[in-house]
């Protein structure tokens, strides 16, 4: 057991850093809300992320041969630790490199690979996700957007929802049924499409921060092409898990935006240091914040050594939206009026919130954390199947034909 | 960065469990609880296996590991709930290796290392959570010893031991922390009974020390020995809450995974699923900020707040992944033939031994406000 850095990954530390103090500025959290609107951040994203591509840094556990550095998952967690300290964007790749990159890498065809990962790397392709439906959130195997077959391709019809940045993606990973006629988890098939292929239809959805980051997505006789099928036809479930594991090891490792360093200087200038039940928060928050870093650790010894992770990951994004909940009713409590204060009305918003506004976007921000990329239930039911080894829940659909679960 | 467990600490822990899985059985603790409510018989197991001076110096006998390597033992002490005085005897003999003048307590060290005594510390003062408030005085004597007079409650296996560190405090507002033999003249030990049966003592003391039983040196400095040992104290107990809270609820799983009510598992509900998970989460940062404390312990760093975390974690944590255990047993639990009350009671304990949630996030709280 060693914790903190070895000889080799503190030399890659300070390569990191180095790097990108010649390339970025260091973010100020005491600066004034920078005006920056959703499409104005998309842009510095892909800006940023070109820099990286240019100079070696993108993709850093992807292997070599698909352009990526061939590093280690801790250098990645480094590299990530010493960026989150600049004013750099790069929250639109998210789902790009966060998530389809590593599914390609496991599922998708030589083609695929070379069609796609160099550009997502480079910054070029934007993707978002197709998988959630007003019909199927928490029960995600059960998506009813159909798939049906044509010459050379597919033609999709139906409803998507909570796209994140659908409304700039060049692509999108989409979750469609190709076969009614089998049980729900088995007749799903996995396709990438082009988002700017006729029939398909944007539209924002505005968030109680008055930002736009999420839409519906309405597919009409849309044209897949036979090579936009990744993994095989009908597997598509086996597929997305690679996706979802990685989306909820992404929403577990933190974001950047806010830390309980900055809430405790924000306790200091405001003079709330003395309160003992302020205090008692912020130890709280510290208590939560040490541990999800441990996890972390816990995480990444796991990926490092080559075994998959286990149930840390569940508990990793399950903790970080009850750490986020908690911290915002904290941050609440310091700020006191000060809290209700920020303009979150669509026509104010920036993507960025900083200053002591931002604590209140943080607050309104809690839900799509606690929901995104499974619900803490789910997250919980997880955890007591897979760590605690309790029997599975019995389950009315399984076994039943996805066709037949819809007359029910 | 490599947060596992050395292929050596492994061996530790396996060996450990092995030895402690081996010896408890519900009649063993029995046993224990109607009598001295202790198990002398796995503390012999313990020193026969050499894990009793495991982190005792190596010219002293012992194997020279350290804090994170008692957190495993600790870990599965709690796991099996064996009543014996792992975590005072073995940090009290660290603390006298470390401290003491080199050569003059190696006997006392020696009869701990082969199990024929136990040592001890007494860092309990009443209604107080500082353990530096020492409750008891030292004066100087004409010889060059110390003159000791005052009382120290909660003793754990105080009339048991043959010697207890004890913090006293000086004229000029500043400590010592002395070694005093328990069959010393003026030293008092009234028996007490603890909430998990485990024995603990009131001391009292009117009684003299000579200058060699002084652990560290007398003043300002001494504070680091109190605090040294409060530490490593806090940190292993907090790994035997890891123990208890991990062995409470693989004891829940097997039953709501078995009990069936409404023709399935008690587990087939989400509600005790859910409660199940969330005490699973808890056991984990339980463990992950415990280990963290006791490897920087062990790696000789500042370890105030990591310390503080996981005993914030341990003492808030852990008693509610008692509770959470205890209710979802439902009435059998209530039972005191049926085994899992032990985990709730040791749980309790370890956490008000501990010092309260709250005095922790206050200490804590107090590291990261202060201006």
């Amino acid at each position: 057991m060693h914790i903190g850095d070895t000889p080799q990954e503190a030399a890659f530390r300070a390569e990191a850093r180095a790097w990108l103090e010649a390339h970025a500025a260091l973010r100020d959290p005491a600066a004034p809300a920078p005006e920056m609107d959703l499409a104005n951040h998309v842009g510095h994203c892909r800006t940023w992320q070109a820099t990286l591509a240019e100079h070696g840094w993108a993709g850093i556990t992807w292997p070599a041969a698909f352009g990526g550095r061939g590093g280690s998952a801790i250098q990645s967690a480094i590299f990530a630790e010493e960026q989150a300290r600049f004013d750099v964007a790069t929250g639109a790749f998210a789902v790009g490199i966060g998530m389809v990159g590593p599914t390609l890498i496991a599922h998708g065809t030589t083609e695929q690979q070379e069609r796609f990962l160099g550009a997502m790397l480079r910054g070029e392709h934007i993707w978002c996700q197709l998988f959630s439906e007003p019909g199927a959130g928490s029960d995600l195997a059960s998506v009813g957007t159909r798939a049906e077959r044509t010459d050379g391709g597919w033609v999709v019809n139906g409803q998507k929802v909570w796209t994140s940045l659908g409304q700039f993606a060049d692509w999108g990973i989409l979750l469609a049924r190709t076969d009614p006629s089998v049980p729900k988890h088995a007749g799903i098939t996995y396709f990438c499409v082009d988002m700017t292929t006729p029939g398909i239809e944007v539209r924002p959805l505005t968030q109680i921060t008055g930002v736009a980051h999420f839409n519906e997505v309405f597919l009409t006789d849309v044209f897949i092409p036979d090579d936009g099928v990744i993994g095989a036809t009908g597997d598509g479930w086996s597929v997305a898990r690679t996706t979802l594991l990685s989306e909820r090891s992404f929403i577990g490792s933190g974001t950047g935006q806010w830390s309980v360093d900055d809430l405790i200087d924000t306790a200091r200038r405001l003079g709330r240091n003395e309160d003992p039940v302020v205090r008692q928060g912020l130890a709280a928050a510290v208590c939560r914040a040490r541990t999800l870093e441990y996890l972390g650790y816990r995480l990444r010894t796991a990926m490092s050594q080559g075994r998959m992770p286990g149930a840390e990951m569940y508990v990793m994004k399950l903790a970080y939206a009850k750490h986020w909940a908690a911290t915002a009713d904290t941050a609440m409590a310091i700020l006191g009026a000060g809290g209700a204060l920020g303009d979150f009305s669509p026509a104010a918003a920036s993507h960025h919130v900083e200053g002591d506004d931002k604590w209140a976007s943080m607050f309104l921000t809690q839900y799509a954390i606690r929901l995104g990329g499974g619900t803490d239930e789910v997250q919980r039911n997880i955890i007591g199947e897979q760590a605690l080894g309790l029997p599975r829940e019995p389950a009315a659909d399984r076994g039943v034909p996805w066709k037949e679960l819809a007359l029910r | 960065m490599n947060f596992d467990l050395t292929e050596d600490q492994q061996v530790i822990a396996d060996l450990a469990e092995q030895i402690l899985a081996g010896q408890m059985s519900v009649d063993r603790l029995k046993v224990a609880e109607r009598g001295a409510g202790w198990d002398p018989d796995v503390w012999a197991a313990l020193a026969e296996a050499n894990l009793v001076s495991l982190c005792l110096p190596e010219h002293l006998g012992g194997s020279g590991m350290g804090a994170i390597e008692l957190a495993l033992l600790a870990e599965a002490q709690g796991r099996n709930l064996a009543p014996v005085p792992l975590v005072p005897t073995v940090v009290t003999a660290m603390a006298v290796a470390e401290f003491a003048d080199a050569g003059t307590h190696d006997e006392l060290l020696a009869s701990v290392v082969d199990g024929s005594i136990l040592v001890t510390s007494a860092l309990a003062s009443p209604g107080v959570n500082d353990p530096l408030v020492p409750g008891v005085r030292a004066t100087p004597t004409s010889d060059g010893g110390w003159r000791l007079e005052g009382t120290k409650p909660a003793v754990p296996y105080g009339a048991e031991s043959a010697a207890v560190a004890v913090p006293a405090q000086l004229a000029d507002g500043t400590s010592l922390v002395a070694l005093v033999r328990t069959d010393a003249p003026g030293v008092t030990l009234d028996a007490e009974r603890t909430t998990n049966h485990q024995p603990a003592a009131s001391l009292t003391l009117d009684t003299e020390v000579a200058a060699t039983d002084v652990l560290g040196t007398p003043g300002d400095e001494a504070a680091e020995v109190t605090r040294w040992l409060y530490e490593h104290t806090v940190a292993a107990m907090c790994s035997v809450q890891v123990g208890v809270a991990e062995g409470a609820l693989a004891m829940t799983a097997a039953h709501v995974s078995d009990r069936q009510q409404f023709g399935r598992p008690l587990s087939a509900f989400q509600a005790v699923t859910q409660r199940a998970a969330d005490a699973w989460i808890t056991t984990e940062a339980m463990r992950v900020t415990s280990r963290n404390a006791a490897w920087r312990l062990g790696a000789g760093l500042d370890a105030r707040r990591d310390v503080s975390v996981a005993a914030w974690w341990a003492t808030d944590g852990g008693q509610k992944v008692v509770t959470a255990c205890q209710h979802l047993h439902g009435g059998i639990g209530a039972d005191v033939d049926y085994p899992v009350h032990r985990y709730f009671l040791w749980g309790v304990q370890n956490g008000t031994t501990l010092g309260a949630a709250s005095a922790h996030l206050a200490r804590l709280g107090g590291l990261l406000a202060r201006s």
